[in-house]
């Protein structure tokens, strides 16, 4: 009886290690490698070229590298730097494990990684206000960021800003910085004193003012800006770049007072100009959208109407009046594509039909790029997925601080720029969705709550491949696939009709010109 | 019958319940279910959302489960699943889920006296996707898409008239998911990369009722809790590792249908009266399972 008790049970265990085998989960990890990367996983930082003379390069903003004036360092044989030098020592005779693991986080390079934080910032950002229970909408406020909701929004053309901002001053503070370096040509610690350890990559740039601390004063003062909730991780990004400045041996204390002095003045000449450039009017008033829908009404054709419920106020109506890098406001108009099939046209019947016969056909294919290319709320949105897009080529091509920063300079002044002209051109014409003409239209993502023609991803994406294509030009072919991808994920997503990609591509395309004709006469090249 | 008397039904069993298919037999039909939610919570906020309106997730699946003795049974399912949103404009969304397999293991009974019998009940098993649907459109997407291994122990008492008490604890492993996007924000972190970690799963729950000659009335209770993962946030869209968790109770309903030999009507209503990152669902299920006997009389 014992035995014939038992003997399922030893049977069993037979015929589990079958049905496991055999369902093809034997494989399924128990808990174990469950660590996702949060971070890029970056190579340490090599350098093709320090860009000695990247003191003498264009400035886009500032008056010239000397705007702000940074006083001559100490002699290196002067008791002060001694000291310096000491302290640097004796924090090297004592690293802690943390310490060690900050160094390798910022030997990848200043600029990525404070590249990388402003899309974490981003993502976070990324949130449209919850409506009110009387079916409006709270308006966040930068002057009570932490009440509900916090501000920012996030959204495409706010981020757009952003980047463009933090990733400007930063270039322009580096090209400062350069002609300092050489302007005093301080050596760095380790080569005054050989019994300094230099635990981060050695470029022989000299160290006063310290690039890293350049950073760190411009994307402590300008990501608060943009983002004042994130204060806390701001400051303590911050606080580290500058600590590993001092305990890899690349700069003193001296260097680095300098440096983050420098980075925060130009910083505070951006938070300046980020006052008045029409970013506080961008969201317009109850009267502005009214005028927009009358006036579209008034040519004859239908207007959009958020199909948020309850509606939502529109997206930034007059974003395409804030100040923008490159371009003038006549530069704007120039660029804005001629308008969309009309509402009542047939042609503008057919590119509904295609966009529903499309969403409703969707293959596994075109829905995996919808939703690579989704880049909706919580995300780093377009801009932010084409910086990050442009990260391995700025690795791969051993970019120094000052041209990385150039890098990304140039691309989000065009992301920005295109954000201007994308969003002129969707207010000008105040277009439907397809899913406003059409109400059997379901969509793959979330709609967007803003006008459908020109679609933003095409414009976005085309001004920066068109940019990266001229920095990178082994990548070119790639960038325009990429971005023709982008637009048409938008068609797939049923969001967008074909004529806003086949335009927003030709705008983004111009948009990125501007850029690139910068490019070529900056001194860079 | 014998075989009744040792816990082992004609019909009948879920991955849920306690209860065992004799040597030989065969089970296997169809099950309909309807999940609906207009209430959901984010985070731990119940709210609606006019871009959603009444979500409802429709699901017909195959079932099947095999008594290869009266003490190991084996049990097979895949649903077909297709969701939609009675507001907004979101498509729906269609397609086979998940397959999933177990073994139930029927570890030990216990005689009490004339008054019935205690079981101790194994259940091993694992799922895996399917189809390539996509994890990555919630509420709408059918499922997680993500593989896992799942054991669950439940200990219940019959008794002689057919007092049905059951008590279980679960837990399953999940795998890693795989978006199509390059990156991700939850839980308060922005990840740069393509794989998801999903949070383990625990569950525990007991059922109450009547069980006797193929007929089944119980009453259900279950919670379960998310190992981990982060909080839907305000105004944001669900994602899929959110902290889900639940707790459910309902009555579920066994029955063989007169004049049809070897068939049963099987019925349930639940409802989710709390919740985590999940919709304030009512869930209705129906179907219908057939019985086929190897051996008409099985030995105890």
């Amino acid at each position: 009886m014992k035995i014939l008790k038992t003997l399922p049970v030893r049977l069993s265990i037979g015929t589990l290690l079958m049905a496991f085998a055999a369902l093809g989960v034997s494989s399924i990890p128990t808990g174990c490698g469950k660590d996702i990367s949060t971070t890029e996983p970056l190579p340490t930082q090599t350098f093709s070229n320090v860009d000695a003379n990247a003191g003498s390069w264009k400035m886009i903003v500032l008056s010239g590298p000397s705007q702000i004036p940074v006083a001559a360092p100490a002699a290196v044989n002067s008791a002060t730097y001694a000291s310096e030098i000491a302290q640097i020592k004796s924090d090297q005779a004592a690293l802690t494990d943390a310490q060690k693991s900050s160094i390798t986080y910022w030997s990848s390079g200043g600029v990525l990684r404070w590249n990388e934080v402003m899309r974490e910032l981003a993502a976070k950002s990324d949130l449209p206000p919850a409506p009110n229970s009387d079916g409006t909408y709270p308006v966040p406020s930068a002057a009570n960021p932490f009440a509900d909701p916090q501000y920012p929004f996030s959204n495409p053309p706010y981020a757009a800003r952003a980047y463009s901002y933090v990733s400007v001053a930063q270039f322009e503070a580096l090209k400062a910085a350069w002609y300092f370096k050489y302007l005093y040509k301080r050596p760095s610690p380790s080569a005054v004193d050989k019994s300094v350890q230099s635990l981060l990559p050695s470029s022989g740039i000299p160290s006063y003012p310290s690039e890293d601390a350049v950073e760190a004063g411009v994307n402590s003062v300008l990501l608060t800006l943009m983002f004042p909730t994130s204060v806390d991780e701001i400051n303590a990004k911050t606080q580290e770049q500058l600590m590993v400045a001092r305990i890899s041996g690349r700069a003193t204390q001296s260097d680095v007072d300098a440096g983050f002095a420098l980075g925060k003045s130009v910083a505070a000449i951006f938070t300046a100009r980020a006052g008045t450039d029409g970013m506080k009017a961008a969201g317009g008033t109850a009267a502005v959208w009214q005028a927009i829908t009358d006036r579209t009404i008034a040519t004859g054709q239908i207007a959009w109407i958020s199909q948020d419920s309850p509606a939502r106020p529109p997206m930034l109506p007059l974003f395409g009046q804030v100040k923008g890098w490159l371009m003038a406001p006549t530069d704007i108009v120039a660029v804005r594509p001629g308008p969309p099939p009309s509402t009542s046209s047939a042609q503008m019947k057919t590119e509904t039909a295609e966009v529903k016969a499309s969403v409703n056909n969707i293959t596994g294919d075109q829905l995996a790029t919808v939703l690579k290319w989704g880049d909706g709320a919580s995300t780093p949105t377009p801009p932010g997925h084409w910086d990050t897009i442009a990260v391995p080529y700025i690795v791969k091509a051993g970019q120094s601080e000052v041209r990385a920063a150039r890098t990304f300079a140039l691309l989000n002044m065009a992301l920005h720029d295109g954000a201007i002209a994308c969003w002129d051109t969707k207010y000008f014409y105040d277009n439907p969705r397809p899913s406003q003409l059409d109400p059997s239209i379901k969509t793959q993502i979330a709609l967007p709550n803003f006008p459908s023609y020109v679609s933003g991803h095409s414009v976005f994406s085309s001004a920066a491949a068109t940019v990266l294509g001229s920095l990178f030009p082994d990548g070119a072919s790639y960038f325009t696939q990429q971005a023709q991808e982008a637009g048409m994920s938008r068609l797939y997503a049923g969001i967008h009709y074909r004529s806003d990609i086949t335009a927003g591509i030709q705008e983004g395309q111009q948009v990125g010109n501007y850029a690139v004709r910068f490019a070529a006469t900056d001194g860079a090249n | 019958m014998v075989i009744t008397a040792m816990g082992v039904a004609a019909h009948a069993q879920t991955l849920e319940d306690g209860i065992m298919l004799a040597r030989g037999t065969l089970c296997a039909g169809s099950i309909y279910t309807r999940s609906q939610w207009s209430q959901y919570w984010e985070g731990t906020l119940e709210r609606t959302n006019g871009n959603i309106g009444t979500v409802t997730t429709n699901s017909v699946s195959g079932m099947a489960n095999y008594g290869i003795t009266n003490r190991i049974n084996v049990l097979a399912q895949t649903p077909y699943i297709w969701t939609q949103a009675s507001a907004g404009v979101l498509h729906p969304q269609s397609g086979f889920q998940d397959f999933t397999g177990a073994v139930k293991l029927n570890l030990f009974q216990r005689p009490m006296d004339n008054h019935g019998s205690f079981h101790a009940i194994a259940l091993l098993g694992g799922s895996v996707p399917t189809t390539d649907y996509s994890p990555d459109q919630m509420p709408l997407s059918i499922g997680t898409h993500s593989k896992s291994a799942f054991g669950r122990a439940s200990l219940n008492f019959l008794g002689r008239r057919g007092l049905y008490l059951d008590g279980s604890l679960a837990y399953t492993l999940r795998d890693k998911v795989t978006l199509d996007r390059p990156y991700y924000y939850t839980n308060g972190q922005l990840y740069l990369s393509n794989q998801v970690a999903m949070p383990n799963q625990s569950q525990y729950g007991f059922n109450v009722g009547y069980y006797r000659r193929d007929l089944k009335i119980a009453g259900t209770f279950s919670q379960m809790n998310t190992r981990g993962g982060g909080d839907i946030r305000r105004q944001d869209m669900p994602f899929v590792s959110n902290r889900v968790n639940e707790s459910r109770a309902g009555i579920e309903v066994q029955y063989p249908l007169p004049h049809f030999h070897d068939v049963q009507y099987w019925a349930s209503y639940s409802n989710t009266f709390q919740g985590r990152n999940t919709g304030q669902a009512t869930m209705f299920t129906s179907g219908i399972m057939f019985t086929y006997h190897r051996e008409r009389r099985v030995a105890p």
